[in-house]
């Protein structure tokens, strides 16, 4: 990676009174896979349709490759769009889709050929050049839609939601496909998704955006076990939340009990209200009186009951009730170690615990 | 579907069913199979000294039909109705474009004010033009006290006005089908060929107009199919310059006391349309299948 491919510098869009896209600023390094992830109304397809030049900011520059594009054209930007809903020629066959902008650029009859004979086995697609796009199923209608994209080589790909009409299976499968097409081909991705699981998967970085803004940016990893923002913690994954109260020496107060986090960082003063997040699947939930089995030592320990029992197959997602009142997901995943005859029943009481490091604290 | 895979139907409800297809069978056969075989049978007679159509058989109608005579009649017919198509194109396709991509909640009070000039009769609607185009009329008495001209221009009893007219007319026969087909067209297809590299004009040729060819057929067949037997612009609009196929059959009819060479026009125009219907069907159920 090298060089800024994009660079989005303080753009707003807004339509009549309402503010789409609330003052973004991005840069997207060259050869990354960038997602754009957030509810739906948040702003990234407006994002995405003015780095395609299908909307005009309403104020802010847009950079590609350094050369401000914000009043070029979409058909002299040298990006291109794969569309949620494919929007594939249906009066051409596979071929003429995909050789499409080629023959828009002029380009010599030999090297479209080639070109699209290439595109088409990158996408294996190669043994349906001659079919109408209404003879293909979604999975080979959204790859005539990225190969029709790619063949361009633009400096750029954009793509909206480009898997949410495929079925889960076939999402998960062309996750992996896009993934490594990317990585063949090299161009800068930026893709706009809801799924979360979408965009941690797929990404370099995302940009978690809510209300027209970005909320934060970062790695995968960052996002997901340093958010800053409750909206982040809650939209990237399920999260709980406890209120507490911030005492001396690092340590909060979550009800009767007191909890040292490691990372509590400055700027906290005491007897400040603090949340603080934990994922369902950092916490460890162990029968009382038994000996401890999933909990470990230097963990935090509170005591619950188990309000409700969800069984997902690969595991039990449990609500429990703390005894401090407060509420917790846990997401017990089944292992090598769990008895085939273990059971959570409802209204068992419970000891729940996790480790310090594990707790986020949001403002 | 296929009734018979419907577990909930019995054979004898089926049967039931079955008969409601004779109010309206008979109907058509009183109204409509008669008629039009009488019409036939009648092409194929003569006149006799009194003028009344007897039956008979010979084929002297249809060769009259394709008489000198009548060919330029025959040619002047469709060359109206080609032109009229034409430019019910060129007027309907930016009026149907602009109300499906930019109407947003106007769009059905638009389509209903394009509709409403239609509740009045075809024959009444020509007699406004009758108005508007007169050498006294509302155009020229304008142009004359602008003193844009000094005289009168001849409008009325041009193929101008008689084209003028048949568009006005059954311009509406082109809107609604291009309205429903750029309407039902994916918006990010017009974007995807922008995207692409393709000019605002490009894009216009490559993709909207293949993405709407459906709407344009029809449209061009509706508009085509009553406009070549019409006769109420020609007889209204015109003069003996711009006399159509529909004036002839009509004065064989009326004036002229020939049913039978009336017959035989009725038969070898319907004859010509049939060929322009079968095709446009064809095509239509081509396009129908690559949709589904």
């Amino acid at each position: 990676m090298s060089g800024e491919a994009i660079g989005i510098q303080g753009i707003t869009k807004k339509f009549g009174d309402f503010v789409a896209v609330d003052d973004i600023s991005l840069s997207i390094a060259q050869g990354e896979f960038f997602s754009l992830l957030g509810p739906s109304g948040c702003g990234k397809t407006t994002t995405l349709r003015m780095l395609a030049g299908f909307e005009a900011p309403t104020s802010g520059r847009i950079l590609l490759e350094g050369d401000p594009v914000e009043k070029v054209p979409p058909h002299q930007r040298n990006v291109n769009m794969v569309f949620q809903s494919y929007a594939l020629f249906e009066h051409l066959d596979v071929e003429g889709n995909v050789a499409f902008g080629l023959k828009r650029k002029k380009v010599p009859k030999d090297e479209i050929r080639t070109r699209v004979a290439e595109a088409l086995e990158l996408v294996a697609l190669s043994s349906r050049s001659g079919s109408r796009p209404n003879e293909l199923s979604g999975g080979q209608r959204q790859r005539v839609a990225l190969a029709r994209a790619l063949v361009n080589q633009p400096r750029v790909l954009l793509l909206d939601e480009p898997l949410g009409a495929l079925d889960l299976k076939l999402r998960r499968q062309m996750q992996i496909e896009l993934k490594a097409i990317q990585r063949e081909v090299g161009i800068t991705f930026v893709y706009v998704t809801h799924d979360q699981e979408e965009a941690l998967s797929m990404s370099d970085r995302i940009a978690v955006m809510s209300d027209g803004k970005v909320a934060q940016c970062g790695p995968p990893e960052e996002v997901y076990e340093h958010p800053k923002e409750e909206f982040v913690a809650g939209f990237i994954g399920i999260s709980n939340l406890l209120e507490g109260k911030v005492e001396s020496g690092g340590r909060v107060r979550i009800g009767e009990d007191c909890l040292e986090v490691p990372d509590l960082g400055d700027g906290h003063t005491e007897g400040e209200s603090v949340r603080i997040a934990v994922r369902p699947e950092k916490v460890a939930v162990d029968e009382i009186g038994s000996a401890a089995y999933r909990i470990e030592p230097d963990m935090f320990t509170v005591e619950g009951e188990i309000e409700s029992k969800v069984y997902l197959g690969v595991g039990n997602q449990l609500t429990l009730k703390l005894g401090n009142g407060g509420r917790l997901v846990a997401l017990e995943q089944a292992t090598y170690r769990m008895r085939a005859d273990e059971q959570w029943e409802v209204g068992q009481k419970v000891k729940v615990g996790w480790h310090p490091e594990h707790c986020m604290v949001l403002g | 579907m296929d009734h018979s895979l419907d577990p909930g139907e019995s054979l004898t409800s089926k049967r039931f069913w079955d008969w409601f297809i004779f109010p309206g069978g008979i109907w058509i056969a009183l109204l409509f199979a008669i008629p039009l075989f009488l019409v036939l049978a009648l092409s194929f007679g003569h006149v006799d000294d009194f003028g009344r159509g007897v039956y008979g058989f010979s084929l002297d109608n249809y060769r009259d039909v394709f008489d000198a005579t009548y060919i330029p009649v025959l040619v002047r017919s469709v060359a109206y109705a080609l032109a009229t198509v034409i430019l019910c194109l060129l007027i309907g396709y930016p009026v149907a474009y602009f109300i499906a991509r930019y109407g947003g909640r106007y769009r059905y009070a638009l389509v209903a004010a394009l509709v409403i000039p239609f509740f009045v009769n075809y024959l009444v609607r020509t007699y406004a033009w009758v108005a508007l185009l007169a050498d006294q009329g509302l155009v020229n008495n304008l142009l004359v006290d602008w003193g844009l001209t000094e005289a009168p221009i001849q409008m009325i009893n041009t193929p101008f006005a008689v084209v003028g007219g048949l568009v006005y007319g059954y311009i509406i026969f082109m809107i609604l089908p291009l309205y429903a087909s750029i309407e039902r067209m994916d918006p990010s297809v017009v974007e995807a060929g922008k995207d692409l590299y393709g000019s605002p004009f490009q894009t216009f040729i490559h993709v909207t107009l293949p993405a709407t060819q459906a709407g344009i057929l029809a449209g061009c067949v509706l508009v085509f199919l009553p406009t070549v037997g019409d006769f109420v612009s020609a007889q209204l609009l015109g003069g003996p310059d711009t006399y159509m196929v529909g004036n002839l059959i009509q004065d064989q009819f009326f004036a002229a006391s020939n049913w039978p060479f009336g017959s035989a026009l009725t038969v070898v125009m319907m004859l010509f349309l049939a060929v322009w219907m079968v095709f446009y069907l064809r095509r239509a159920s081509k396009g129908e299948a690559e949709v589904l």
